[in-house]
This record gives structure tokens, C-alpha cells and sequence, in this order.
């Protein structure tokens, strides 16, 4: 890490509890007034040298700010905080049922072209896949609260396959939307 | 420069004096500088009163000319009178060949970025942009009374890098200390948010010239923060003018036109169409652009025809904004910048498209400007207590290229800047001690679908079997979106050197030579005023140590550290009673090096104190050399 290194965690920084829950309104009041206090804007009239640690504290409070405010990286985060590696989540076994129910989501998605009205039968799946998401989030919370680590990596990689999946289906939505207008 | 003036964040180390500070919107068709006065941000108009500049300049005669006179010269020199330069800024030869043919410049057969022939001799966009900021330059001294401060200058949100830095070169050109660049529709939320103290979400339509952009925003107490942005930053007006001017080119039967008749029928387009935004029906004289030329009359209908497709491809971008912006709500405000959103098909699709009744109370030519001179104000520090902050964001993802000519994002689209993102190397030859990089901008897989930034070469890395060589690569973007790129090997700490030679833009070096070459008639006593401003800077670094030191020398630093400080001090006050210029700028940066890690203790603390409950490490081994 080249920017210098805060000796807190993103949570200690932003005056949080180390937990997967967070109070998205306190984070973004705590990152205004970071950002407040930090941002290169403060220091344009001053040297050269404070103007260069205003661009690495900013940036720094942006990239704590980024991580804590998406669920999946949050988690990510989380895990690492205990020594799990993003490498280490990306190892992790997934069970057999979970794979099958992935692999039907992702043929729905691929053969939505062949489909009358893909519209109808996407946004279910997007709901579905959401709802799905919103379970393991869940059972990630609980996990880690409950300081069962390995039980929480195996959720997490189960939300980076959804997230991934959600992502495609909401890009496809996008171009079908940009197709009709 | 004053290493040591450390005052309390947002804090001006001179309170009493109030700075010289402008905004300037640098556009395609016309540009236009502002400044805060009597608590107002208001735009500066020249002699005659008025306020807008057309961004013209002219190379016809001997020396260059600007504006209104530039303009009425355009028919007769064509090659020879540029307008809309900033669509050409920091674009390469290839990707501008179309663009320049249809404005009727010769481009200078060369490798890298564009320079016009004209009968001054090869011209860069830079150094025509820089024209047109010499003259708001002037404007703002005199209207000011004085030299300015600083100043901010606008560029579309969609901008990449390379445009960004051949718009910060021209203003240097201009001799205008850049304090920021600021997106424009950033500048427009500010003078609007401002203005009726809004809090939500507020999307930004400019349509300028030769620029589109939108950006979706929040407004939280004084903080702006840029949620996303997209655009088109070759899609603007002129290729309203250029629709139109094919029609009427068509209904005339197609004529083999002249360069001088060809700018002539576009500027005819170009009134018909701002005529058709007040009346449903125009009728054309295209006897005033070729001989014979039969008069032809377009309704508002015929023209909405032929801007639809352009109108709509806006939409596409706001949709893809809206949906970057990853919103849980409405916008709550849309606000409309730009000449061309006067275009009443325009007003209307966006109204349709947001739901919502655009606001349009601040002229939306003056709107850009006023904004940044509020920015500008605050930056030089003549509103301490200002609340005001904006939060922006990198426009276009970054990314290097990887095998088999693939793209690797390095810095996603939308991600609020300033940035930093390490990234890890190796080798893959035993031995090797070089390593190529290569940076692109861009949201395509391909290499080649994105534009090429910069190639750099890491040298001097300490050779060592395949894949022992861990190098990180530290991409930094700043707070003016701008990209720097430093690299170390870890293993052994070397620092590999990085030259980062920009695939088009000016390098440092060019700048300096163009700088040179314009300061080359001036004053004969250039030494004499050089001397006395090192020696200005050696007294300023004096004056502010010694406050440091008074200050915080005692908690901050050990007896060995003050000692070191103070014999530095010593020799540099003793220079600075000799005319040793060479000497005098020697010693001041030594000592400004020796006490960087006491100026940054200074800085942390002082955010530390802003800061109760956050405490951050001490910085003397984190800042990068
Ligand atoms: N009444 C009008 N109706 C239609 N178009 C108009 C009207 N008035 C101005 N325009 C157009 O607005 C454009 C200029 O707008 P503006 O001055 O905002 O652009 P700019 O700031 O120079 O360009 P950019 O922001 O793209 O760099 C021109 O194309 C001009 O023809
Ligand atoms: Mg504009």
C-alpha cells in the first residue's frame, strides 16, 4: 500500500462496529465529513507536498468508503479483517445444490432471446436473484457475528456468483430497454 | 513555495487579503470567465459589454486574433480562422481526420496529436485554446484590477485524461495558474444547488456546442458528490448545424461548394436553426452562401426530423447514467445547460424522459461559469467557512492493456476521485530488468477499441529468476481527474524509473519549450526578476519554518531533527544575502526535502484535531518521493 496507512480499519475510520450491518446513513454523514476535512479542495493553496497527502488521505477515505458501502466487497472486507483472502473465498467448495440452481439461473438467462416477451421473464429473474442475494446476506451476517469464519466464506462466494449473475442479467435488461427506445 | 505555511484545513494563512480568483468556461462555440464579487458570482464582460467570447481565433493576419473579429474573417480563411478547437483538444491525428475535414483544416502530416496548417505556421489546439484564455486572462486582470490567484477552468465530464491535460497546458500557455479542472455540469449543480439551497438528487443536461454531457448528483449540506456521469464529447450543436446544413445543401440540389462557401452555408444553418427555436417556420437565403443559391424554406417539424436521431442518442447516455447512478429515488431537479438545450425538441424529450419540468433560470450560457468562480473563490481561500465541497468522479474507466491485446480495468467508470489502485507485476524471463506498460481509457475489451493514454517502460528493475520480481504499479488519479503513474520493485526496493510518454498531449518538456518560446519577447530584465523571486521563495520557506518550528517544533520533532532544521535555515539566510540565484533555489529545495516529513507530522495532526476519535499514522516513511 503506497498511500500512507491509517493504523485503523475501514470501520475504526468511519466510527462503525466491525459487523456486515451497517448504518448506510451514518456512513455516508462520516464520509462527507472526512471527505471534509481531507479532500484535495481543502488544501489547493497550500504546498505541493500537503496537496500530494490530501490526494492520499482522500483517496484512501474514498476506497474505505467504496468497500464498506457494497454488501459483497463489505464482506469481502470482513474476511479479510480475519485473515481470509479474497484468493482464499474464490477456493472455497460449493455444494452441489447450489450449483444446479446457478446453472438454471444462467441457461434462463442465455435463452431469454429465444423468448416473445424476455421482459416479464427477466425482471422475475432479477427479483429472484435478488431475493436469493438478500438470503445470503443473511447467513453471512449471522456467520461472521457468530465468529464461524469458514461458514461465512462459504456464503460469501455463493453472493460473488449471484452478484455476477446479477449483474449480467441487469446489463441484458439494460440493452433490451435501449433496444425498445 | 511555501512548504511550511501550514494553517487549520480551509484555514487562509492570510486572512485580510481577499485572492483574485476566476472561473472559466473554455467552450467549443464560446467562452466566458467569472468571478465572485460583493458576495456574488457574476460573469466579466469586456469593453463593449459583452460577456461571451466566441471561441474563434484567427491565424489570417499577423498576429493571432480572437473572437468576434476572428469570426467575421471565418468565409474568407477558412483554413485559417479555427473554430471549435476544443473539439480537437488532446485527440490524435487519426481519430480527428473526419472531424477536421468537415470543418475544412489541413491537419500537419504527423505522427501523434493534431496540429492545424495555417499561414502562421503548424498550429496545436493547445496553443489556440491558449489565445482564447489569454484574452479572458486579461479581461478578469483588468476588470479585477490585478493579477489573478488562480483560476478554475470547465471541462465536459466526459473528457479523458488526454483532454484534460491539453486543457491544463493551455491555460499554463495563458499564464492562468490552474487551481482545478472542473467538470461542467459539476459547476452548473453548484451554481444552481447554491442558489436555492437544495438538498436531492439533481441530474445536469449540458448540451453545449460540441459537447454533450450528463451527470446525476447528490446535494447533502454543501457537499456535492457526483454519483455518475456520461456523455458524448463530439456530440453537440454543431452537429445540428451540420444536419441541417446537408438539408439544405440537398434542397438546393446538391452544388460542389468551396471551403469559404461550405463554413459560409454552416453558419447560415447554424441561425436558421437557433431562428427555429422561437418560430415554427424559416425561410433560408442561400444566395448569401453561393451564387445563385435559391432561397428554401424549413419548419420546425423538417428540423426536429433531422435532429431526432441526436436528440435521442443524448437519451441513450442519460439512461445509462441514471442506471450507473444506482438510485433509490427520483431526481428530484434537472437542470439545463448549454446553448443548445434552447432547442424546444430538446426541452421537451428531456422534460419527457425525466419526468420532470427542466429548470432553466440561470442562462444557460452563463450558468458553467458562474458555478467555477464560486469553486474559485473557495480554493484560494476567501471563504473559510465555506461548506462547500465537491466530490466528483473518473468519467472513463482505466485500464492496461494484457495479453492478446485485452483490456484489464484498473479503475472502474464513476469511481469518485481522488483515486489510488496498486497493481502487482512480474517477470516472466529470467533476467529480464524491463517491463512495458501500456494504459488505456475506455469501456471496450479490446486494446484497440479504447484510447490509448500512455507506454511506459519500468527500467533498472534487479534481474532475478522468472517471476521473483514483484513490482507494484501505483495508478493515481487527482482531484482533476488526472493520471499518475509511479512504480517500485518490492523485493529489493528499487525504484524502477517510469517514463510515461503520453500517446498524444504535450510532455512536460514541450510545455516548457512553448512557455519559452512566449515568454521570449518579454522583459529584458527577466534575470533580475527571476532573482528576486527565488529569493521571494527562499524568504517565504524561511518565514514559514520559522512559525513551524515556533509552533510545533518542540512537540513534533527530536533535538537532532531541530538541529538539522536550523542549520539549513542558517545557510539559506545566509545565501539569500548574496545574488547567487542558482544557489539560493538549491538551498531552498534542500531545505524545502528536509522538512517534508515535518510538514507532513504538522498536516496529520492538524486533521487529527479536525478529526477527534480518527488518529492516523505518522507519515514520514508513507509519502512518496
Ligand atoms: N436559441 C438557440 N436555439 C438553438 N441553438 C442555440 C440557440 N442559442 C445557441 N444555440 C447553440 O448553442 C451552441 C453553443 O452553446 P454553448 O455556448 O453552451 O456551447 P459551448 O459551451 O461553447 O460548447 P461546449 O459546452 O460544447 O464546449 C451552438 O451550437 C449554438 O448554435
Ligand atoms: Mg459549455
Amino acid at each position: 500500500m503506497s498511500s500512507p496507512d491509517f493504523k485503523q480499519n475501514y470501520f475504526e475510520l468511519f466510527d462503525l462496529p466491525v459487523a456486515f450491518s451497517v448504518d448506510t446513513a451514518a456512513l455516508g454523514a462520516r464520509y462527507r465529513q472526512l471527505q471534509g476535512e481531507m479532500h484535495p479542495d481543502r488544501y489547493a493553496g497550500k504546498s505541493d507536498l500537503e496537496q500530494r497527502l490530501a490526494v492520499q488521505y482522500s483517496s484512501r477515505v474514498n476506497e474505505a468508503y467504496n468497500t464498506l458501502r457494497h454488501p459483497l466487497s463489505r464482506a469481502l472486507y470482513l474476511l479479510e479483517l480475519v485473515g481470509i483472502s479474497g484468493e482464499d473465498v474464490s477456493r472455497q467448495q460449493v455444494d452441489g445444490g447450489f450449483l444446479m440452481m446457478q446453472m438454471e439461473l444462467r441457461e434462463k438467462l442465455e435463452s431469454l432471446g429465444e423468448l416473445v416477451d424476455p421482459d416479464t421473464v427477466l425482471e422475475h429473474l432479477i427479483t429472484e436473484i435478488g431475493d436469493d442475494l438478500r438470503v445470503l446476506r443473511g447467513t453471512f451476517a449471522t456467520a461472521y457475528g457468530a465468529g464461524e469464519h469458514s461458514a461465512a466464506a462459504a456464503a460469501c462466494v455463493k453472493m460473488q456468483y449471484l452478484d455476477k449473475l446479477l449483474r449480467e442479467a441487469e446489463q441484458l435488461e439494460a440493452e433490451l430497454s435501449e433496444k425498445r427506445a | 513555495m511555501a512548504l511550511m505555511q501550514i494553517a487549520e484545513p480551509g484555514q487562509s494563512p492570510l486572512p485580510h487579503t481577499v485572492r483574485r480568483a476566476v472561473g472559466i468556461d473554455l467552450g467549443t462555440t464560446n467562452s466566458l470567465v467569472a468571478a465572485v464579487r460583493g458576495g456574488r458570482s457574476q460573469v466579466l464582460v469586456d469593453e463593449s459589454g459583452a460577456a461571451m467570447l466566441p471561441s474563434v481565433v484567427s491565424y489570417a493576419g499577423g498576429s493571432p486574433q480572437v473572437g468576434a473579429a476572428a469570426l467575421a474573417g471565418a468565409a474568407d480563411h477558412p483554413a485559417d480562422t479555427l473554430v471549435s478547437v476544443k473539439r480537437f483538444m488532446g485527440r490524435g491525428q487519426k481519430d480527428a481526420l473526419a472531424d477536421a475535414a468537415r470543418s475544412h483544416y489541413q491537419l500537419a502530416a504527423e505522427e501523434g496529436f493534431v496540429r492545424f496548417v495555417t499561414r502562421a505556421g503548424k498550429v496545436s489546439p493547445v496553443e489556440a485554446s491558449a489565445e482564447i484564455l489569454k484574452v479572458l486572462h486579461r479581461r478578469a486582470v483588468s476588470t479585477l484590477g490585478g493579477d489573478l490567484d488562480g483560476a478554475v477552468i470547465t471541462v465536459p465530464a466526459y473528457f479523458d485524461d488526454a483532454q484534460r491535460q491539453a486543457t491544463k497546458d493551455a491555460a499554463k500557455l495563458a499564464g492562468l495558474k490552474v487551481l482545478r479542472l472542473l467538470n461542467e455540469p459539476t459547476a452548473a449543480a453548484v451554481a444552481y444547488g447554491l442558489d436555492a439551497g437544495e438538498e436531492g438528487v439533481i441530474a445536469v443536461y449540458d448540451l453545449g456546442g460540441g459537447t454533450f454531457d450528463i451527470s446525476i448528483l447528490r446535494l447533502h449540506r454543501g457537499v456535492f458528490e457526483v454519483l455518475a456521469t456520461g456523455g458524448d464529447t463530439v456530440l453537440g450543436g454543431d452537429d445540428f448545424d451540420a444536419a441541417l446544413a446537408a438539408w439544405l445543401r440537398q434542397q438546393a440540389g446538391d452544388p460542389a461548394l468551396s471551403a469559404g462557401e461550405a463554413r459560409a452555408l454552416q453558419s447560415v444553418a447554424r441561425a436558421a436553426k437557433e431562428q427555429l427555436s422561437a418560430d415554427e417556420r424559416v425561410s433560408v437565403d442561400l444566395s448569401r452562401v453561393f451564387a445563385g443559391g435559391p432561397a428554401v424554406e424549413i419548419s420546425r417539424d423538417t428540423f426536429e426530423g433531422l435532429i431526432q436521431p441526436l436528440v435521442k442518442q443524448t437519451l441513450r447516455a442519460c439512461r445509462r447514467c441514471l442506471r450507473d447512478a444506482e438510485l433509490e429515488q427520483d431526481v428530484d431537479n434537472v437542470v439545463m445547460v448549454g446553448g443548445s438545450t434552447r432547442v424546444p425538441l430538446v426541452r421537451a424529450a428531456v422534460g419527457d424522459f425525466f419526468a420532470r419540468e427542466p429548470l432553466v433560470d440561470i442562462d444557460p450560457d452563463q450558468v458553467v461559469a458562474v458555478g467555477a468562480a464560486i469553486q474559485a473563490d473557495i480554493l484560494v481561500g476567501n471563504q473559510p467557512d465555506g461548506e462547500l465541497l465537491l466530490l466528483d468522479v473518473i468519467p472513463l474507466s482505466l485500464g492496461i492493456e494484457t495479453m492478446g491485446g485485452l483490456v484489464e480495468k484498473i479503475v472502474p467508470r464513476n469511481t469518485t476521485i481522488p483515486v489510488t489502485r496498486a497493481q502487482e507485476f512480474t517477470t516472466y524471463k529470467d533476467g529480464q530488468t524491463a517491463l512495458a506498460v501500456h494504459i488505456v481509457q475506455g469501456e471496450r475489451e479490446l486494446v484497440d477499441d479504447c484510447r490509448s493514454l500512455a507506454r511506459f517502460e519500468l527500467r533498472g528493475i534487479p534481474p532475478m529468476v522468472a517471476g521473483a520480481a514483484r513490482i507494484l504499479v501505483t495508478y493515481q488519479v487527482d482531484a482533476d481527474g488526472l493520471l499518475n503513474v509511479s512504480a517500485t520493485e518490492e523485493t529489493t526496493g528499487a525504484e524502477a524509473s517510469v517514463t510515461v510518454k503520453p500517446s498524444f498531449g504535450l510532455s512536460d518538456d514541450e510545455v516548457a519549450t512553448m512557455l519559452t518560446e512566449s515568454f521570449s519577447h518579454a522583459s529584458e530584465d527577466m534575470s533580475a526578476r527571476q532573482l528576486a523571486e527565488t529569493r521571494l521563495s527562499g524568504w517565504q520557506l524561511l518565514d514559514g519554518m520559522r512559525a513551524a518550528l515556533e509552533a510545533d517544533g518542540d512537540a513534533l520533532l527530536t533535538a537532532e531533527e531541530r538541529a538539522e532544521l536550523e542549520t539549513g535555515m542558517t545557510r539559506l539566510q545566509e545565501l539569500l544575502n548574496t545574488e547567487d540565484r542558482e544557489a539560493i533555489k538549491a538551498q531552498t529545495e534542500t531545505l524545502g526535502r528536509q522538512s517534508e516529513a515535518f510538514a507532513a507530522r504538522r498536516m496529520d495532526k492538524s486533521i487529527r484535531q479536525a478529526l477527534t476519535g480518527v488518529s492516523l499514522e505518522s507519515l514520514d516513511e508513507g509519502a512518496p518521493q
